[in-house]
């Protein structure tokens, strides 16, 4: 299931009509359209082993996604830049590194999904170098996500914008907006995991604008 | 002979202090707040005194049930029901029985249920910190329970049955034969437990037993030296079922025990002159077998044994009548061994301290005192504290103090070597961080390393900077109305408390924790009580009331919040918006405001008294639903509710009967509050028995 509607951004507004004085000839900036993907398996599994507490059911394939597209890429093509994002259970992986064949990147901004206008000349993408440091760290607090050990829930943190790269070189940004199955409230101890919910706004043009 | 002999003990009671403003209840003599006996009113600092009748008239059995109804003070859940004072977490306040630390806490929560209230003769509730006085945990405040002495020869047996099938017996007797005095105790209490979830395997409280025995032999040699030898023993067993999130269920047994010894020496060398020698020593330890029932694999097999000793002597001087120099100082040696603690760990403390207090006039009292923690294993501290009282009038006093109070980090931030197998994270005690992380590289389960192990291991104490201020009106002595107003203002400045903190990242993904001192947190607030007492028909009737604002917040939030860093995800949209100060809720469990009315009634002629307690708390924090970790939404906090306590008694001649409904609108809350039973009736039979002095034996 896929929802897809427009953002008209009041900076976007403002942007437009300020150019608009300046010079009548500027033609009119199409706003990136935001899409809300929702329940992109990650992964899944089908239960836990009860001795070690081992997921049961997992095939250790990352769910691969195509931001241009707006789908999943078969695992087949795993070694192309078809695709811009990965995800197996809290890891997210980008098209870009030494371990990787695109030319993708990521870095995580704080801060809300709208604010993230332009991507900074500044700002460098940090890649995928190997399994055990990625571009978005597959930690606790220290990437898109919080855990909660007393609960075992899964929460991605608010205000966490991914910045990425894609893996031919265009920019995008994505917000994780649930790790669980239909994307509960409230998810609770006998909520699936390892469903992602995101939105992401994806500028097909090649330019840094996000809006 | 004999006669002789009930004569002299006669003469060897305690002497009664004197009770200037002839309200009894209300001007008690108590030894917490200065470690000399000092009347209530005339402290500088914020005492409450809960008195034995006021803990039979209120039909209380634990001593949870008294503390819960008092002002400022709550009752919270985590790991057992602890004590919230000021808007500190249970791990700050030190629990004392006359004058010794109680030890044994889980998770920083001692549990209160564990103290019967049978033997107490006075709960002394002193608020703000007296590390000055008593070192590490005395942060928020001090109880200290003050049991029975052996008085005159008499006797009292309880029984007592109610909902839940619990039930509790007590017993003591008190025997005085010249200047020896031999007081035992004993207290059964059973229940049958309960249930607030009938859909789920198991009981919210699993049923248990416990017993309680305790004594003391006081005895003197000669006018000037008097020694007394008080000891405990206490055990608890519990029976466990329960089912995971897996549905598979696990039972098993739970056991609890502690004992004291204290033998106490005092030497009064001259009238003004007192030594005083003690030494400590107490032990805890827990047992848990869990298993599942259908395989009877292990689930949970661990224990906890935890020792303390300590040894002390403090000189009190009194220097023409206006000075009075209290110094001290000892020795503690703890030690700790655990299923998580690798070996037994050892740790001491030395300490001196010393109050000087001076009377300059009626009217004007000062305190300062300090004292030195010199510890093995972190900083040593210092704990000053300055505190004074002025009468404005007969009727007003102000008082103000402001105090140091520090907690040294427990065992667990120092020793735990803990790994998770099912979630795959670890987290190790500072003094175990280096080893333990070693020990992971080695076996190549580490990522990466982000901060360094090695500077874990200076872990610093917890410390707060607190100022009380304060005044109380007493209309008794001008007016003839037995009215008393009080209020304390209240705001601690608590710094360096220790937190968990990443290390090192697993190649697993998941973190390895230690512990460091990171945040820095305020609470601050006021505190109202009143009460007055009213003649009403042949009886009195007592009434009072309390009320606490609370204000508890991370200043690092608030930071955070005003730089614009922090957010939430709106729960129906999922959509992401930064967070105003104003929806920051401050810490977990702490309610913004608290309220108490009590009605006491009592008709002495008829042996009739009766009590009605309304107990009010408004909502509080419980956990982050919406991601950033802070209590910042509606949806996050405990609703705030009522509870109502009722109870009638009669007393005919050595015999009373006494009836009581707890909780008597049946409130509940099962996800929040497993520790709120509905409601709970019960009934009981007392019966007192005193050694009547004959005319012939006078």
């Amino acid at each position: 299931m896929k929802i897809t509607y427009h953002i008209l951004l009041l900076t976007a507004t403002l942007a437009t009509t300020f150019a608009c004085k300046k010079e009548e000839a500027t033609p009119v900036v199409v706003p990136v359209q935001a899409q809300t993907v929702t329940n992109i398996a990650a992964d899944t599994t089908t239960g836990v082993n009860p001795t070690t507490g081992q997921p049961l059911g997992t095939t250790g394939k990352y769910a691969l996604y195509s931001l241009r597209e707006n789908k999943v890429i078969a695992n087949t093509d795993s070694a192309s830049n078809k695709w811009d994002i990965g995800f197996r259970g809290t890891t997210i992986i980008v098209n870009g590194g030494p371990i990787r064949s695109g030319q993708g990147g990521a870095y995580v901004h704080t801060g809300t999904f709208e604010e993230v206008t332009t991507v900074p000349a500044s700002a460098t993408f940090a890649q995928d170098q190997s399994t055990s440091a990625l571009a978005i760290p597959a930690v606790s607090g220290g990437g898109w996500y919080n855990y909660n050990s007393s609960t075992n829930i899964v929460t991605p943190i608010p205000g966490r914008v991914l910045v990425i790269k894609t893996g031919d070189g265009k920019y995008a940004k994505v917000e994780i907006l649930s790790y669980y199955k239909n994307a509960p409230a409230t998810p609770t101890a006998t909520s699936r995991s390892r469903f992602y919910t995101f939105r992401y706004a994806y500028q097909p043009d090649g330019s840094m604008k996000l809006n | 002979m004999l006669a002789v002999l009930f004569l002299l003990s006669v003469h060897q009671l305690p002497a009664q202090l004197p009770d200037s403003s002839g309200a009894k209840q209300l001007d008690a003599v108590v030894v917490t707040a200065t470690r000399t006996e000092r009347r209530v009113g005339a402290l500088p600092m914020p005492v409450t005194v809960i008195g034995q009748p006021q803990i039979r008239q209120s039909g209380s059995l634990r001593l949870n049930d008294i503390l819960r109804e008092q002002t400022g003070l709550a009752i919270v859940n985590d790991h057992g029901q602890g004590l919230q004072v000021q808007g500190f977490g249970p791990d700050y306040t030190l629990i004392l029985v006359d004058g010794e630390p109680l030890v044994g806490r889980t998770a920083g929560t001692l549990e209160l249920s564990r103290l019967t209230v049978g033997n107490i003769k006075q709960i002394e509730v002193v608020k703000g910190p007296s590390s000055s006085l008593y070192g590490s945990e005395a942060l928020a405040g001090v109880v200290n329970i003050i049991t029975e002495n052996p008085g005159r020869t008499n006797s009292s047996l309880s029984a007592r049955y109610g909902a839940n099938r619990t039930s509790d017996l007590t017993g003591d007797v008190s025997l005085r034969a010249g200047k020896t005095g031999l007081y035992l105790f004993g207290n059964r209490y059973q229940s049958g437990g309960y249930n607030l979830n009938p859909e789920t395997t198991g009981n919210t409280v699993s049923p248990f037993l416990n017993h309680t025995l305790s004594g003391r032999l006081t005895t003197a040699f000669g006018a000037r030296l008097k020694l007394s030898v008080s000891g405990r023993f206490f055990t608890e067993q519990q029976d466990n079922l329960f089912s995971l999130t897996d549905r598979r269920v696990v039972s098993g047994e739970g056991t609890v025990r502690d004992y004291t010894i204290n033998p106490v020496l005092t030497h009064q060398v001259s009238d003004k002159w007192k030594l005083t020698y003690r030494y400590y020593r107490t032990g805890y330890q827990t047992t848990t077998g869990l298993a599942y029932q259908d395989t009877r694999e292990a689930y949970d097999d661990s224990y906890f044994r935890q020792t303390f000793d300590r040894a002390e002597i403090v000189t009190e001087r009194t220097i023409r009548n206006r000075h009075f120099l209290t110094v001290g100082a000892g020795f503690i040696g703890e030690s700790v061994e655990a299923t998580r603690y690798p070996g037994r760990q050892r740790f001491t403390t030395r300490y001196g301290f010393s109050q000087f207090e001076w009377v300059p006039s009626q009217r004007f009292t000062i305190i300062a005192g300090g004292r030195f923690d010199a510890h093995s294993q972190y900083a040593a501290q210092l704990s000053p504290k300055l505190s004074a009282r002025y009468e404005v009038s007969q009727t007003v006093a102000l008082r103000g103090s402001a105090g140091v109070g520090f907690k040294a980090p427990d065992f667990r931030q120092l020793y735990l070597n803990f790994d998770n197998a099912v979630a795959g994270y670890s987290v190790f005690g500072t003094q175990e961080v280096s080893a333990g992380i070693a020990r992971l590289q080695q076996q190549g389960q580490i990522a990466e390393i982000l901060l360094d192990p090695s500077r874990f291991g200076d872990i610093k104490a917890e410390s707060s900077v607190a100022v009380n201020l304060g005044a109380v009106a007493d209309f008794q002595k001008k007016f003839d109305r037995p009215l008393r107003l009080s209020i304390n203002l209240f705001r601690n400045d608590i710094r360096d408390l220790i937190e968990t903190q990443v290390v090192a990242r697993k190649t697993n993904g998941q973190n390895v924790f230690s512990y460091t001192n990171l945040s820095r947190v305020f609470t601050q607030g006021i505190e109202l009580d009143g009460s007055y007492r009213a003649v009403l028909g042949a009886g009195q009737l007592t009434i009072s009331s309390g009320y606490q604002f609370l204000e508890a917040k991370d200043k690092a939030v608030i930071d955070n919040i005003r730089r614009g860093q922090v957010f939430r995800r709106n729960p129906t949209t999922l959509l992401t918006e930064r967070v105003q100060l104003a929806d920051y809720g401050g810490l977990l469990n702490r309610s913004r405001h608290m309220a108490n009315l009590k009605f006491f009634y009592e008709l002495p002629k008829r042996g009739i008294s009766a009590s009605l307690r309304g107990v009010y708390r408004s909502r509080y924090g419980f956990a982050d639903t919406n991601g950033n970790l802070i209590l910042d939404e509606a949806g996050e906090y405990v609703p705030g509710y009522v509870t109502w306590h009722v109870t009638a008694s009669k007393t005919i001649k050595a015999f009373t009967v006494q009836a009581g409904i707890d909780n008597l609108t049946g409130y509940t809350d099962p996800q929040h509050i497993p520790s709120l039973a509905g409601r709970l009736w019960y009934a009981s039979l007392r019966w007192d028995w005193v050694r009547k002095l004959t005319n012939k034996q006078v």
